[in-house]
């Protein structure tokens, strides 16, 4: 197989997943949302399918623009209404999230349902203390008084390890370091003990030594809760750290859907290989780094056949026709007419 | 907080020194000489000598000036020339009527334009958002004279409603009070409304596009929580200052108003003042209304304070 593989000392990839019997918390299927501009329509997210396991992290990848902080949106139904057309199917406990009345979205919504977001700058609202935001959804979401509430909004600062919570529970967003606050927006998701944590770039607007401080956090707050976590992040080095299953997206579609180890050791999109190839090294002597050339297509006129096609080193005749997501190997999935391909590294 | 509020305080010391020069400047920029105005018809030079003595006419200007700030201390603003009674009580005797008139026109306006403001935030591009839009341009465009106008006409002389003119003060009949005083304080609100209406409006859809109005989404919050709470609080703290700026306004800006209406307060002493050169009057009028503007504009930024966490600490 590839060099990639012993390099990573990745398990024996495309082996069958022990825990496919783990029952999943999520379930997409086609989801697609449409933006309705006034001048015109952007299809953002493209039928997109997948599902998150009861205590596992899904990533979804891509480079902006591709759609994948559009599809988190979408499943909290934070989308405004009156642009966005979201269709498809999104299953959480039996549920039908866009069907669902509002009123029931709002009571998943902080309680079962969490979400941290990228900038933790802006995400806190800076006229309140960090304490009255993380009591104001225990508040919402559980029948406490409000000093059973402010206990438990301390006990959690406490869980995302921030020093002498007490005093911070009085302090405003801006006394507290980026850092300081994602851990709260961590601690205000998790308040409620959530079955499902969407995080969109957690990480990215971070210094990269509090970046694997958070993750770290995150990961030891699985294991305690498991809460499943969709992770959004463009940063493979994060995927390989801590996640267990990913999905690629590329254009608003889904190009690549398998376990992590699969994704480093037998990448099957020439998308992820090329995302593959622009991750620095330190193991491989290289020239430089190989940049995808191109960008991403414009969503209003995407063009026929493979979206990835213009930029594709790959590309045949047949990528004129849009390929389907074909399994090419056991739980592996690949939206390219090349797959599998054993060749296919970066 | 409390050094903020220090400097804030000392920073009022040169404004003040430079409102007082101006106005104390302004006396003499008038041409011709005050000693003749208060002497009477055909002084002698004794009785000029007289008068400029007693009024320290003939010390230097500078000491003239500290004579001046003296009294102001003191609270003598000097005597009016055509009422024949201290500057002072002619003030405190129409400080009431104007200041009731802009507490209500700011009221009316603060009302419209949030309430104006948050609603067509919330209903952006909608039908109600146009309308809303239209109605504070025409607040903003109308102006008070011919607004006054329109509503004595309606209200005054087609509905027999309401008083045409006049004003009746609130110790006497607070009933006729309010019926002498909504109509201009519509007027002045309205103009003001428009304004506050815009600002509120584009402050709210800030707000309400922002990253912490999304997690308050995302907490599950009610929308009424989301928009009230969490939006509003930011989107409102730059109106405060323009609501402090806008009442100062209405403080000295009321003369027209106060003019159609007939209303006896500071709009109308000043103008009446200007007309017959009753320059202490003037004068007074002048300092009492600045003096206002320099504490609201203090007020504006301690609220600011307040409401602003990031400069509390």
């Amino acid at each position: 197989m590839s060099t990639s593989q012993n390099i990573l000392h990745a398990p024996s990839a495309r082996s069958v997943r022990a825990d496919d019997a783990v029952p999943s918390v999520l379930d997409v299927s086609n989801l697609r949302v449409v933006f309705e501009g006034d001048t015109r329509t952007v299809t953002a997210v493209d039928g997109v399918s997948f599902s998150v396991k009861k205590g596992r992290t899904l990533a979804i990848v891509g480079e902006s623009g591709s759609g994948k902080s559009v599809t988190s949106l979408a499943l909290m139904r934070l989308l405004p209404e009156h642009t966005a057309r979201v269709s498809g199917n999104v299953n959480f406990d039996g549920r039908q999230l866009l069907t669902e009345p509002t009123s029931t979205m709002r009571s998943l919504r902080g309680n079962r349902l969490a979400m941290i977001f990228q900038e933790p700058m802006t995400s806190l609202n800076p006229s309140y203390t960090v304490g009255e935001q993380i009591k104001e959804v225990i508040l919402r979401h559980r029948q406490m008084s409000k000093k059973e509430a402010a206990e438990r909004t301390i006990a959690m600062l406490r869980l995302v390890r921030i020093p002498s919570p007490e005093t911070r529970y009085h302090q405003y967003p801006h006394n507290l370091s980026g850092g300081m606050r994602q851990r709260v927006m961590i601690a205000m998701a998790l308040a409620c003990d959530p079955e499902l944590l969407i995080a969109d770039e957690p990480t990215t607007a971070l210094d990269v030594t509090i970046q694997a401080q958070v993750l770290e956090l995150m990961r030891e707050l699985q294991q305690k809760t498991g809460t499943a976590i969709v992770l959004i992040t463009h940063d493979l080095g994060v995927v390989a750290e801590s996640c267990d299953d990913v999905i690629v997206m590329y254009a608003g579609q889904v190009v690549e859907q398998c376990s992590v180890e699969e994704l480093f050791t037998f990448p099957q999109h020439p998308y992820t290989v090329g995302l593959l190839g622009s991750l620095p090294r330190l193991d491989e002597k290289r020239e430089r780094l190989a940049a995808i050339t191109g960008t991403v297509p414009d969503m209003a006129n995407p063009p026929a056949g493979c979206r990835f096609q213009a930029r594709c080193p790959f590309r045949i005749n047949k990528c004129a026709e849009m390929p389907a997501l074909m399994e090419v190997s056991q739980s592996h999935f690949s939206r390219c007419w090349r797959a599998p391909m054993e060749d296919l590294v970066p | 907080m409390s050094s903020l509020l220090a400097r804030r305080l000392l920073q009022l010391i040169p404004t003040v020194v430079i409102l007082s020069l101006i106005i104390f400047s302004l006396q003499h920029l008038l041409p011709g000489d005050p000693a003749l105005v208060l002497a009477g018809e055909n002084p002698d030079e004794a009785t000029l000598a007289a008068v400029r003595a007693q009024y320290h006419l003939d010390q230097p200007i500078f000491v003239q000036y500290i004579f001046w700030v003296k009294g102001v201390m003191t609270g003598d603003l000097g005597e009016s020339m055509r009422h024949n009674r201290p500057v002072l009580d002619l003030i405190l005797l129409k400080l009431p009527v104007t200041l009731q008139l802009a507490i209500m026109g700011i009221v009316v306006a603060l009302i419209l334009g949030v309430l104006g403001g948050v609603i067509s935030a919330l209903r952006q591009n909608s039908a109600v958002d146009y309308a809303t839009n239209v109605v504070s341009l025409a607040g903003i465009s109308v102006p008070n004279f011919w607004l006054g106008i329109m509503l004595i006409l309606f209200f005054s002389v087609h509905l027999g409603w309401l008083p045409a003119s006049g004003f009746v003060s609130p110790s006497e009949d607070l009933k006729m009070n309010l019926s002498t005083t909504i109509m201009p304080a519509f007027v002045l609100g309205t103009a003001i409304a428009g304004v506050i209406m815009r600002h509120t409006r584009s402050a709210m859809l800030q707000a309400l596009e922002s990253d912490y109005v999304r997690t308050a989404r995302a907490k599950g919050l009610s929308e009424w929580v989301v928009v009230f709470k969490h939006a509003m609080r930011n989107a409102l703290t730059p109106i405060i200052t323009l609501g402090a700026l806008e009442f100062g306004a209405l403080l000295s800006g009321a003369v027209l108003t106060e003019q159609i209406f007939t209303i006896p307060g500071f709009g109308k002493l000043i103008v009446d003042a200007v007309f017959t050169r009753d320059y202490s009057v003037v004068q007074g009028v002048v300092l009492v209304t600045s003096l206002f503007y320099i504490i609201l504009n203090l007020l504006a930024d301690i609220g600011y304070i307040l409401v602003n966490p990031r400069l509390r600490s």
